[in-house]
């Protein structure tokens, strides 16, 4: 069993539960032990964009020192939102070592940080380092016949060059989701934000923007979105559900790809918590009765 | 947003454009006007002001850009930012707006904005307080 540091943050600890739990067991099949990080603290959820903000990065870089203390030198998320912080803020102390100086004289309990964390997402890992055809072997029962739309919102694959992918014109969800058997629908919002945290204060937007991303799902024929972040996830599931009867809102249920990978692999997905039930039409498809815990 | 244009050469080198140019690390004369960033932003239907006339405003040194809503609605999700042909981040120069207002101790959001929200996750209220409180 392989062992890589894992950042789980705030999402997959409440109501991200299932993403989580999915991931441990799915990777757990695939000989890797995603390892908690001890005292793991908040990434602070969105990466200060000023050049100034040096107090901002302090929460990411405490976290790339716990790997330090850990003797690691990799850490690998799952949230988008994760990722993006603590990749950005690792890039941010890189390329400037009178920041990196700065930071670490500002906390006093912690050893200095050195640099050179590299921290990833699980979706790169599996592409990288785990590699679809060793997915595709580990697939017990393929999601043949299963349409699902891949959802990579922004900070999966933005900025150009810290993102998992092409900004433009991501294939690494496509690709597993293939390696897994089942049908990729592509469409043209796979890329386009779902409003992120304006979630709290402007739902308005937030119900506007998922409506838009769900409806070209839907037109397309997609039984299914698949997403890689608590939030992405909460605004095209709870704040979809609840622009539901509006006229002309779609509907469709959205599930983490660690959820699809679960129960491709035949690991229990651990599907119940989304507003739109994913279950029924898994079921209509003939993917549940045959999980196992 | 009707709005009349004067141009100084005062503004120009005023503390405006100084400051967003700091906040930013960005070189705001590179903007060339393309509309780029408009035409890509999922949020320009309900902005204000376009993307791309937030930044000419900054140019120009005009401070009614401190009170435009844009900068508030802008998400910072980046797509400007990666698609900008001459390579402007105009998501950092939303940020250095928004922080003008913010170090001066204007919030962007209430508590009480949400008093009627059931349960929203921990990640959107991080996120949202870290970017519109001060």
């Amino acid at each position: 069993m392989k062992r890589i540091p894992y950042f789980p943050g705030c999402g997959l600890k409440d109501q991200a539960r299932g993403f989580e739990l999915a991931a441990l067991a799915a990777m757990e099949r695939l000989g890797y032990e995603l390892a908690e990080l001890p005292r793991w603290n908040c990434c602070g959820t969105v990466y200060s964009l000023a050049s100034d903000d040096l107090m901002r990065h302090l929460a990411p870089i405490r976290n790339l020192i716990r790997v330090q203390e850990l003797g690691e030198s990799r850490l690998v998320t799952l949230c988008s939102m994760c990722f993006g912080t603590l990749k950005r803020s690792a890039q941010f102390v890189e390329e400037d070592s009178e920041r990196l100086a700065t930071i670490n004289a500002f906390m006093d309990e912690e050893d200095d940080y050195q640099g050179g964390v590299e921290v990833l997402h699980l979706l790169a890992v599996l592409r990288d380092e785990v590699g679809y055809e060793a997915i595709e072997e580990a697939v017990e029962r393929p999601l043949e016949g299963l349409k699902v739309a891949p959802y990579y919102g922004c900070m999966l694959l933005r900025p150009r060059g810290l993102g998992v992918d092409d900004p433009d014109h991501p294939r690494v969800m496509e690709e597993l989701l293939s390696a897994l058997g089942a049908e990729v629908v592509d469409h043209p919002y796979k890329v386009e934000c779902c409003g992120s945290y304006l979630t709290a204060g402007r739902a308005d937007v937030v119900e506007a923007r998922v409506a838009a991303i769900a409806g070209a799902a839907v037109q397309r024929g997609a039984d299914l979105i698949a997403t890689s972040c608590p939030l992405c996830q909460f605004n095209l599931d709870t704040r979809l559900s609840q622009a539901a009867g509006r006229r002309g809102t779609p509907s469709i249920p959205s599930v983490y790809f660690t959820q699809l990978l679960a129960l491709a692999l035949g690991a229990d997905p651990h599907l119940g918590e989304q507003a739109i039930d994913p279950r029924p039409v898994l079921a209509a498809r003939g993917f549940l009765s045959e999980v196992r815990g | 947003m009707a709005h009349e244009l004067r141009l100084t050469g005062e503004r120009l080198t005023g503390e405006l454009v100084a400051k967003v140019e700091e906040l930013s690390g960005e070189n705001l004369y590179a903007c060339f006007q393309c509309g780029k960033c408009s035409a890509g932003c999922l949020f320009a239907d309900h902005m204000d002001l376009l993307p791309s006339q937030v930044l000419r405003l900054v140019q120009l040194g005009d401070e009614d850009v401190l009170s435009a809503q844009a900068p508030w609605v802008c998400a910072s999700c980046l797509a400007c930012a990666v698609r900008c042909p001459k390579g402007v981040d105009i998501a950092k120069v939303m940020e250095a707006i928004r922080l003008i207002s913010l170090r001066k101790g204007e919030p962007h959001l209430s508590p009480r904005a949400l008093a009627k929200e059931e349960r929203l996750p921990q990640i959107a209220l991080v996120g949202a307080f870290r970017k519109m409180t001060p």
